[in-house]
């Protein structure tokens, strides 16, 4: 199969193994690349990946350790690793690929050191200029199982779109939609996930479906705020990046992020499990801070996170000042 | 030619669809809210209806060769191919005319040309011109810009450029003999229709393809408030990458471009009170085009020759290291190379997924602005600040504090007047030169500023502020300094507005 319709993947964790699943089945060319030879190894030997051990990995997903064998496969990139991985990878990316090369994210996080946009990242550390983001309420067990999925792609550029769509678009299961909404996007996905904890800690806290109805709608109002303030459309978040994909992680019991802010609500200890929401509700949190942009339910999610507060205090807290401030 | 015919043959094809309707309509209105006549439109418009594919098409060739000729006046190719190649360096064919008017405006001139100080890399830049097409980007601050530029490029030894001029310029007397001949098409900003800002594009793309050096001012119009342009209107410097696009689609890989950020630095500027004048009036809608400005005065001309620019090093113009037409850097061989230094192929960034260079206007707009982002990042790094702008800013950060805003048109409502301790400005000078030294990416002084004591920087200046303008705009009383024209302040000062805020307590 040619390097231009070949689908290169960074990263066999759960959605970078569930999208080459689910590319291979439909007979696309795939290139993914894992960092461990022991992940590659377990999937040479059992045809399945550790990360998605409930799936057959088909034999039509070639698994390389090397990034320049996945440079040299495919022009069209999708990162697919964890906010606190790809700082490495993305470096790691920027000595391999050239100004040919379409890299977009699938990243729900902001990134390290400065909270930057993980595209802003890949400007800094890759030659490459046509980049974007891919978001939204995709689960990588639909994704693997084929049921149907919906994801939006957002870039400046007509042509990373087209690509997307011509190379990811798998009616009925996985249908992408566009936007040029770059910032937006990015910004919407992260939030999405913070607020998907905070819907976990309602829910654990057994609040009630008004206060719940209450949350999502000014989930929905703050984060327009920052998106706004960050140079992007606020009418973003209320797409599939923000609160489609707040709607269904935060009902969706095996959600990393969902998990957390339930276990939280429990009384559980944070320990070792800080989740890419829980990430982003740190990192967005401090961006709001720096643009002057008032966030009480992040900032909630946020202090809880750091055990300054018990989760009913900053229920309360952030209930209080959302009222009397809007 | 076989360039320019294949071009407007490309367009004829594309463009039947917007055909000369909206060409009519804008004409139309131009030319009957001027109270001339438009009785042709008017008869091309109503016969529109009726005319069938090949009669359309004959239309729309003949629209575009009348803006063509008008776009292209009196360009010859000859001229600039015997002035870039024929001429031995040092004697500008430019400006030869000049310095054989004796006296007048072109012995100023002349006196001028001896007064710009050339600054940055530019043996580099002419070997870049050896190497590729050179597209010179300055920022734009006053209709001197057009002479001051041409004559610091032949300061610098870098070949003559051709650019497009404000159909005004053609108007003016001191001017008008600079633009003729010597690369200078015309550009009629009347004219807002798509159709002819198409032809000009074309036009200038043609140009660039075929390896003429060419000048833009990406800031569009000359700057109002006298920021160093934030944001860029990229115009026809789009036309860079739509260009480079187009060779490398035709295999000349090796015919490369290099984009040359440069800032034009004044003591004072020309045009300064009607253009702040226009900025505060309508700030967010301000004229687009202004003919009744000092420039269009001989005599104010003159008198700014005289007063202003025989100034040693009056105006600095700083040439910065030049970009390739996607806003990378370019190493000393003239090779692109990326954030983390390594070369970089810049055919692959115009490729399709088949590998082959793929034509796509959306790309090329962004990779423009791209390119514009680098260009407004290069702007404040390479400006230079006189005395003017230095004390400017002091003054008026005094001047803040007493009054409690720094909003300027709470402050021009204050009774005229008023005035600052002159101490706390010298004081004031002395925080910002440590503040300029913090941050080499906002600017640099002057090279007298530099090694004078910040009482001389404060002479100097009050010696330009106080006598050009029609009222001084700061002068001294005692041990205070009196603001004449808060106005004129607020532009001077406007040129370090980017400076961080840490600066402004």
């Amino acid at each position: 199969m040619s390097r231009g319709n070949t689908v290169g993947i960074v990263g066999a964790g759960t959605f970078g193994t569930a999208l080459a699943v689910a590319l291979a089945r439909a007979g696309r060319a795939v290139v993914l690349y894992t960092r461990t030879p022991a992940v590659a190894e377990a999937i040479a030997a059992t045809g399945r990946c550790p990360r998605l051990p409930d799936v057959a990995v088909p034999a039509g997903v070639t698994v390389v350790t090397d990034p320049a064998a996945l440079a040299a496969a495919a022009r069209f990139v999708v990162v697919a690793v964890s906010s606190t991985d790809v700082g490495p990878r993305l470096l790691e990316l920027g000595g391999v690929v050239d100004g040919s090369h379409l890299i977009v994210h699938a990243i729900g996080a902001l990134a390290a050191p400065d909270d930057v946009r993980v595209s802003e990242l890949i400007a800094r550390s890759t030659p490459v200029l046509r980049s974007g983001v891919l978001a939204g309420p995709a689960r990588p067990d639909d994704l693997a199982q084929g049921r149907f999925a919906s994801m939006v792609v957002a870039s400046a550029f007509d042509e990373v779109i087209a690509e997307a769509r011509r190379l990811l678009n798998l009616p009925p299961a996985l249908r992408l939609y566009g936007s040029h909404d770059l910032a937006g996007v990015e910004l919407a996905s992260a939030l999405a996930g913070a607020y998907t904890v905070a819907l976990g800690l309602a829910d654990g806290a057994a609040v009630g479906v008004g206060p719940r109805a209450v949350l999502v709608t000014r989930a929905v109002a703050e984060a327009r705020r920052l998106i706004e303030a960050a140079g992007g459309e606020t009418r973003t978040f209320s797409g599939l990046a923000g609160l489609g994909n707040l709607l269904v992680r935060g009902a969706t019991d095996d959600d990393p992020d969902y998990c957390l802010g339930q276990a939280l609500a429990r009384g559980e200890p944070l320990g070792e499990r800080l989740t890419e929401g829980g990430r982003a509700a740190v990192a967005g949190l401090r961006l709001a801070e720096r643009r002057r942009v008032r966030m009480p339910l992040l900032g909630g999610v946020a202090a809880v996170l750091s055990g300054r507060v018990s989760v009913a205090d900053a229920a309360r807290l952030a209930a209080d000042t959302v009222a009397a401030e809007e | 030619m076989e360039r320019w015919s294949r071009a407007r043959s490309r367009r004829r094809r594309r463009c039947l669809e917007y055909v000369p309707s909206p060409t009519c309509v804008s004409e139309i209105k131009r030319l009957e809210s001027s109270g001339k006549d438009a009785h042709r439109w008017r008869e091309l418009a109503g016969r529109l209806g009726s005319l069938d594919r090949a009669a359309l098409a004959a239309e729309l060739a003949r629209l575009v060769a009348h803006y063509g000729q008008d776009i292209v006046g009196n360009f010859d190719p000859r001229v600039y191919r015997f002035a870039t190649k024929v001429l031995t360096p040092g004697l500008g064919f430019l400006f030869s005319p000049v310095r054989s008017v004796r006296g007048g405006v072109g012995g100023l001139l002349a006196e001028l040309d001896s007064r710009i100080q050339v600054e940055g890399p530019l043996e580099l830049l002419r070997a870049m011109a050896e190497r590729g097409t050179l597209v010179v980007t300055p920022t734009h601050s006053s209709n001197m810009d057009s002479v001051v530029i041409g004559l610091a490029l032949e300061r610098a030894g870098l070949p003559p450029v051709t650019y497009g001029a404000g159909k005004n310029l053609f108007t003016n007397p001191f001017i008008s003999f600079f633009m003729h001949n010597l690369g200078a098409y015309r550009v009629d900003r009347r004219l807002r229709f798509e159709l002819y800002k198409d032809i000009l594009k074309e036009y200038s793309t043609v140009l660039l393809e075929s390896g003429y050096h060419s000048l833009f001012f990406p800031g569009g119009t000359r700057c109002r408030s006298n920021v160093i342009e934030p944001s860029l209107k990229l115009g026809l410097l789009g036309t860079t990458v739509t260009a480079y696009g187009n060779l490398l689609a035709e295999g000349a890989a090796h015919r490369r471009m290099y984009v040359v950020p440069v800032t034009i630095n004044y003591r004072l500027v020309l045009e300064a009170e009607t253009l702040i004048g226009d900025y505060l009036a309508e700030t967010g809608k301000s004229r687009y085009i202004i003919t009744d400005d000092e420039f269009s005065r001989l005599g104010r001309i003159v008198e700014f020759l005289r007063k202003i620019l025989v100034h040693e090093g009056a105006v600095v113009i700083r040439f910065g290291r030049p970009l390739d037409p996607l806003g990378h850097e370019v190493d000393d061989d003239g090779a692109s190379i990326d954030s983390r230094g390594r070369v970089v192929d810049l055919r692959g960034f115009f490729a399709g997924a088949d590998g082959a260079v793929r034509k796509d206007e959306q790309r090329d707009a962004e990779y423009t602005r791209l390119l514009g982002r680098k260009l407004a990042a290069a702007y404040p790094r390479e400006s230079v600040f006189h005395a003017t702008v230095l004390v400017a800013r002091a003054v008026y950060d005094q001047l803040c504090g007493a009054a409690g805003t720094r909003d300027i048109y709470r402050l021009a409502r204050l009774p005229p007047g008023r005035e600052v301790p002159a101490a706390d400005v010298v004081r004031g000078l002395g925080a910002l030169r440590s503040t300029l030294a913090a941050h080499p990416e906002a600017g640099r002084l002057h090279h007298r500023v530099a090694s004078a004591g910040d009482g001389a920087v404060l002479d100097d200046a009050l010696r330009a502020l106080a006598t050009y303008h029609s009222h001084p705009v700061v002068e001294r009383v005692g041990e205070a300094l009196r603001i004449g024209d808060v106005k004129l302040l607020y532009y001077y000062q406007n040129r370090l507005a980017h400076l961080p805020t840490e600066a402004r307590s």
